[in-house]
């Protein structure tokens, strides 16, 4: 099958051909529909070409000969992000799920390289023969990609007691923007120096691009109990919340689903068994030595009944235990019963104001006439409050985002943070002057500067511009004639008008 | 000392071109390369808990805040900042940050980077820059804390840290065992240890000269530290009994343990593969020189080497730098060395990427200057 190439634009779309194949570039605008969105359907861009490399070579010459042409790009896994980070407006979308090696797993030490295409789960999958995962389980793990989990530091149920994508990243190879090759982190050992590896996680996509990156993979736990508690309000489940992570007990995931949301689940094909008429729900698993789990076991169970608490069951199988969970990581896709777009948050708030929160929450979507329903990491306080709306409803769209603006002013107004594990992106930009100073967006723009001097990598994302310093000061050189490097868009014609 | 002090401070040090010698409470002014600087920005004054509620388990404190006073606040609510760097708690936590010091316990808390929530700053030109925040999850922006941590000072002036704590353990029990044996059954103890279902907050392998100034005899000893409910303490002790016949000790051994580097001259970390310091660490604790200490993690894979200085700078730098043929090419971090010796150490920050870094941040080098051989 042959590609159209953009008419304009023949030398680059070409050249890109010769790289990667023609059947993996892509410039026909009904082929870069698939492209034109994430996981947040409610933002659309349209790429201008989409490129698909098949292996760390191309990679290396794409991101060259973009370099050579001062062409930016988005870097792309799967494409699972919920923040609008892997929209590309009108330029290049690199997609990097063909790079799908595992390279190497040595059992010994505990860890795996793998290449960025490579599917969480199916990392998980490789590694389970051998009594180990890889911790960091966000809930599109089925989908969404290593590269892309590094570039977002992607979170999970599990990170409550395992940490983040950045506890777990030992090393990565990274193509700066340029197409230069560095290697940050250490393979082999702990090494000293500015922790650069830790700087590129949670990048964005903004520092380059990941070529292979090596994971800590964790000993499976010789026991693993699941609960489930079910209350009659979302105030009693959020006080036991709290009183659980009070006790000092380090559970492996405490989740929270209110009654929209398990109605919602229970009603889909992922059906969990929760009970339809409670009010809150939480998924509470511990794991670890099995005579120490036992005890926490009866302690938190203790806590759940105290605290009001009408059943709690402890799964007795892996079956059950399975089962349980699905409901909970498949909630967002339940959502779409209720309507065909989602909009999702990510506040993180300190953990004793959970209660507090959930009534503000519940009374801002009183106030606009919307239905909030919540799904979240209660243990991490990492709230994600999210609406099912029809974006083609302007009215509707508009109480919807309202409501989300008081609710993300109300989390931050409680010390929290706009993101826990979704990333900034395009969706929580507006965002960053209000938890982030001048100074210290500007020291953001700063430490970009040094990967992508020419902003080239997923531009307009995560700090906007105007935050800049320096970026400001070129741009009033240039205007005031002073000769400087910009990132300029693909010269074709204009980029086809795209819903927002 | 405040903030806008430490940012006026960094100011004036601009204007007059004279860089800053950045210190905590000056316990390890020797650590590192020599700074190229005259006058000292301390923030040993800057001390002080900002927040502390421990039903979030988070707490924030002045830089100049002692590990020994966030031990003794947070103790009162059965809480823990699991950090216990070589040395002593008398040393700040904006010096253990900066320097991304860890000991025993990051085998099973992690190092400095996986603790840290947030942090205030002034950069080298002064400008006051926050990063991170205080919730225990956090993805906002650019990782500036990430940066920050280990950086030596060299980029900003910490000035305020926010920290995840820990509920302490029901139970808090040490152990020793004695390898009395041959290498090759230490060797044999130290696999079958590392495959059994043990979850150890510290497990360190001593050699002969750190268990006896330890006072713990005259053998390699193995010192491990396991901590949770009585349930799981319990299993793990039992478990440990069917390898090994092993002795409790009283938990100050771990800061006595620490504070053996206190006088040491040279102190070197080596690391690599876990795998490699398991098979070969029992013949890597040589007990031939009593003037050298060692000791090895194998479930994180370190090698500490400290020498007392025996007098002779250069000999001291030769066993240093002749370390142990029997592990190339694994990354040495030089913690402390005589002056002289830092000539033949290659800088950590020589890359392209650092070097950006650091004029990006630290644009008249005014920062600790040298330390990191930059």
């Amino acid at each position: 099958m042959t590609q159209p190439i953009p008419r304009a634009q023949p030398a680059v779309a070409e050249r890109l051909a010769e790289i990667v194949g023609e059947r993996h570039v892509l410039g026909r605008q009904s082929e870069l529909l698939v492209y034109n969105s994430d996981g947040l359907p409610g933002y659309r861009r349209q790429p201008r070409l989409a490129v698909f490399p098949g292996n760390r070579e191309q990679t290396v010459e794409v991101v060259r000969l973009l370099a050579e042409e001062g062409l930016p790009f988005v870097p792309r896994g799967a494409g699972t992000g919920l923040s609008g980070g892997a929209l590309a407006d009108d330029i290049v979308v690199i997609g990097l799920h063909r790079l799908k090696q595992i390279i190497s797993l040595d059992v010994a030490n505990r860890r795996a390289t793998v290449e960025p295409g490579v599917v969480n789960l199916r990392l998980n999958k490789h590694v389970a023969p051998h009594g180990l995962l890889y911790a960091p389980d966000p809930s599109s793990e089925a989908a969404c990609t290593i590269g892309g989990n590094v570039a977002e530091n992607a979170g999970g149920p599990h990170c409550l007691k395992y940490g983040v994508t950045l506890n777990h990243v030992l090393a990565i190879t990274v193509l700066l923007p340029s197409g230069e090759v560095v290697e940050l982190g250490s393979k082999v050992g702990e090494r000293d120096g500015y922790d650069l590896r830790g700087a590129f996680i949670g990048s964005e996509g903004c520092f380059g691009i990941a070529l292979d990156i090596t994971v800590k993979l964790t000993p499976k736990p010789q026991t693993v109990r699941t609960l489930l508690a079910d209350f009659m309000s979302v105030d009693g489940a959020a006080r036991v919340t709290s009183a659980i992570i009070a006790s000092g007990i380090v559970p492996a995931a405490l989740e929270f689903m209110d009654g929209p949301t398990i109605r919602v689940v229970e009603s889909s094909i992922y059906a969990a068994g929760y009970p339809k008429d409670a009010e809150a729900i939480l998924l509470i698993e511990l794991d670890g030595l099995e005579a120490g789990v036992n005890a926490d076991l009866e302690t938190v169970r203790h806590i759940c009944l105290e605290g009001g608490a009408r059943n709690v069951k402890v799964a007795r199988d892996d079956i059950e235990r399975m089962k349980l969970w699905q409901g909970r990581k498949k909630a967002f896709g339940a959502m779409g019963r209720l309507a065909p777009h989602l909009i999702v948050q990510d506040a993180v708030i300190p953990r004793t104001r959970l209660p507090e929160i959930l009534e503000t929450i519940h009374a801002i979507s009183a106030k606009y006439g919307v239905v909030v329903c919540n799904v979240f990491h209660a243990g991490d306080g990492n709230l994600h409050p999210n609406i099912a709306y029809s974006a083609d409803d302007p009215a509707e769209s508009g109480r919807v985002h309202k409501a989300m603006t008081e609710i993300m002013r109300a989390c931050i107004d409680a010390g929290g943070s706009i993101t826990g594990e979704h990333g900034v992106g395009l969706d929580k930009m507006g965002y960053m002057e209000a938890i982030f100073s001048e100074t210290s967006l500007n020291a953001m723009c700063e430490l970009r500067g040094v990967f992508d001097p020419d902003r080239r990598a997923n531009p307009g994302k995560v700090v906007p511009i105007h935050a800049c310093k320096e970026w400001n000061a070129v741009a009033s050189a240039r205007a005031a004639g002073v000769a400087a490097r910009e990132p300029r868009p693909l010269e074709t014609e204009p980029a086809h008008p795209v819903a927002q | 000392m405040s903030t806008e002090a430490v940012a006026t401070a960094v100011h004036e040090s601009n204007a007059t071109r004279a860089p800053l010698r950045i210190s905590g409470r000056s316990n390890w002014l020797s650590a590192g390369r020599p700074v190229r600087a005259r006058q000292s920005l301390s923030l040993r004054d800057d001390a002080g808990v900002v927040s502390y509620v421990p039903g979030d388990l988070t707490l924030t404190v002045r830089a100049g805040t002692p590990l020994s006073e966030i031990e003794r606040v947070t103790r009162e609510h059965d809480q823990w900042l699991p950090l216990d760097p070589y040395g002593s708690n008398d040393g700040t936590i904006g010096a253990t940050i900066a320097t991304a010091s860890a000991g025993p316990l990051a085998t099973h808390f992690g190092l400095p980077r996986d603790l840290v929530l947030g942090l205030e700053f002034v950069n080298g030109r002064g400008d006051v820059v926050r990063a991170g925040g205080k919730v225990v999850k956090n993805v906002a922006g650019f990782d500036l804390s990430r940066l920050l941590t280990g950086s030596w000072g060299t980029l900003g002036v910490i000035t305020e840290v926010t920290l995840r704590l820990y509920a302490r353990p029901k139970l808090d029990r040490s152990v020793v065992v004695r390898l009395k044996g041959s290498e090759k059954e230490s060797t044999a103890f130290l696999r079958a240890l590392l495959g059994v279902p043990l979850n150890s907050y510290s497990l360190e392998l001593l050699g002969v000269s750190a268990a006896q100034a330890l006072g713990l005899g005259v053998s390699r000893v193995c010192l491990i530290r396991f901590g949770g409910n009585a349930a799981a303490v319990d299993a793990q002790l039992r478990e440990l009994s069917s390898l090994a016949k092993s002795e409790e000790v009283e938990t100050p051994v771990w800061d006595r343990l620490r504070n053996l580097e206190k006088d040491a001259g040279a102190v070197v970390r080596i690391s690599g593969l876990p795998s490699t310091f398991r098979e070969v660490s029992a013949s890597m604790l040589s007990d031939e020189f009593p003037w050298m200490i060692e000791y090895i993690n194998p479930v994180r894979g370190v090698l500490r080497l400290m020498i007392h200085d025996s007098g002779d700078a250069a000999s001291d730098e030769e066993s240093v730098l002749g370390l142990d043929p029997t592990l190339p090419n694994q990354p040495m971090v030089f913690e402390k060395l005589p002056a002289e010796a830092w000539a033949e150490i290659p800088s950590a920050v020589s890359d392209s990427l650092s070097r950006g870094i650091k004029k990006a941040f630290d644009p008249n080098n005014v920062l600790n200057p040298g330390i990191l051989g930059d």
